[in-house]
């Protein structure tokens, strides 16, 4: 958890099911950012968990309407506010 | 000669069922040279009109980030097809107009195919499909590949464009005033690059050395032009 600005924001890898937030932050290297960035997780954007894997790698979200996957390396580089 | 169409869209569109209704599923089955990526071809014809088919990979964005990413822009900027037909899931338009963005700066010739038009209507959604289309400047054919809807429209729609090539005029994607100003300072030095100038639509290119592209800045490493453009750049 980090606060900052007032607001709490948590990582995508932090949340449990049912639970989401818009999207504030989404750090790592440009690569990864560039493509987080074209699968719709923009700043803004609401995005929900739908339910996660064993040991809570993969993770499914629901996001503008539809259902993505994401690695445990990738959910811990977008912060939310929740 | 056969008009050659390439068929692009976000993974799950609906892609290889509309490259099968066109073709009526006879494909060339393939690699692309020194990929393990798939590659399909296969032929079409409409009123006496031949068409050949490529199957894109399916992609979200066209970065240089991905194999699949690659070929795909790859190929409609050295083989430029005469036609491009990006497929859109009309049901989760927001996402799936992101590469049509990335396909108009791109300046293919572009026709969109609106599929999924039945799931986005028990979703609720209506669609402005003239509207949209004078949006985006293209011609936009909503279709259902599942029940072949659409599919005649969606040829014709593809030998008209492929008869109009060159002439239609592309929408530009503003990026504000502070950018288009580098962005014009770096197409003004690209157009001086006779040889890549002519390979590269130059607005796409200044975009991508602002992206910072390995692909485009790899290319431009061997310009003529490339101490100027490193001025500019800082």
């Amino acid at each position: 958890m980090d606060s900052r600005g007032g607001k709490v924001q948590r990582r995508l890898s932090d949340l449990k099911p049912g639970e989401g937030g818009k999207i504030v932050r989404i750090t790592g290297p440009p690569s990864l950012r560039r493509r987080l960035l074209d699968m719709g997780l923009v700043k803004g954007a609401y995005i929900e968990v739908v339910r996660k894997a064993p040991l809570g790698d993969p993770m499914e979200f629901l996001v503008k309407g539809y259902n993505l996957s994401l690695r445990k390396e990738e959910c811990d580089n977008v912060y939310v506010s929740t | 000669m056969a008009i050659r169409v390439a068929l692009i869209g976000n993974p799950n569109v609906g892609k290889s069922l509309i490259f099968n209704n066109l073709t009526g599923g006879k494909a060339h089955v393939g690699n692309w040279p020194g990929k393990t990526v798939e590659r399909k071809e296969g032929r079409c014809v409409y009123e006496g009109v031949e068409m050949e088919i490529i199957d894109l990979p399916g992609v979200y964005s066209l970065t240089a980030n991905s194999i699949d990413e690659l070929i795909a822009r790859d190929y409609i900027v050295e083989e430029k097809p005469d036609v491009v037909v990006d497929i859109v899931d009309a049901s989760n338009l927001e996402r799936n107009l992101y590469l049509t963005l990335q396909l108009i700066e791109l300046e293919a010739n572009l026709v969109v195919a609106l599929n999924k038009m039945d799931i986005a209507r028990d979703m609720g959604y209506e669609i402005d499909v003239k509207a949209l289309s004078e949006i985006l400047g293209l011609p936009v054919v909503p279709t259902v590949a599942t029940t072949k809807q659409g599919m005649d429209e969606l040829k014709k729609a593809i030998i008209k464009a492929a008869q109009q090539r060159g002439r239609r005029r592309i929408r530009r994607i503003s990026y504000g005033k502070d950018l288009e100003a580098i962005i014009s300072t770096i197409e003004g030095i690209l157009k001086k690059d006779r040889v890549l100038s002519s390979r590269y639509p130059t607005r796409w290119l200044a975009i991508k050395v602002l992206e910072g592209d390995e692909e485009v800045l790899r290319r431009i490493d061997r310009s003529p032009v490339k101490a100027e453009l490193m001025e500019v750049l800082g």
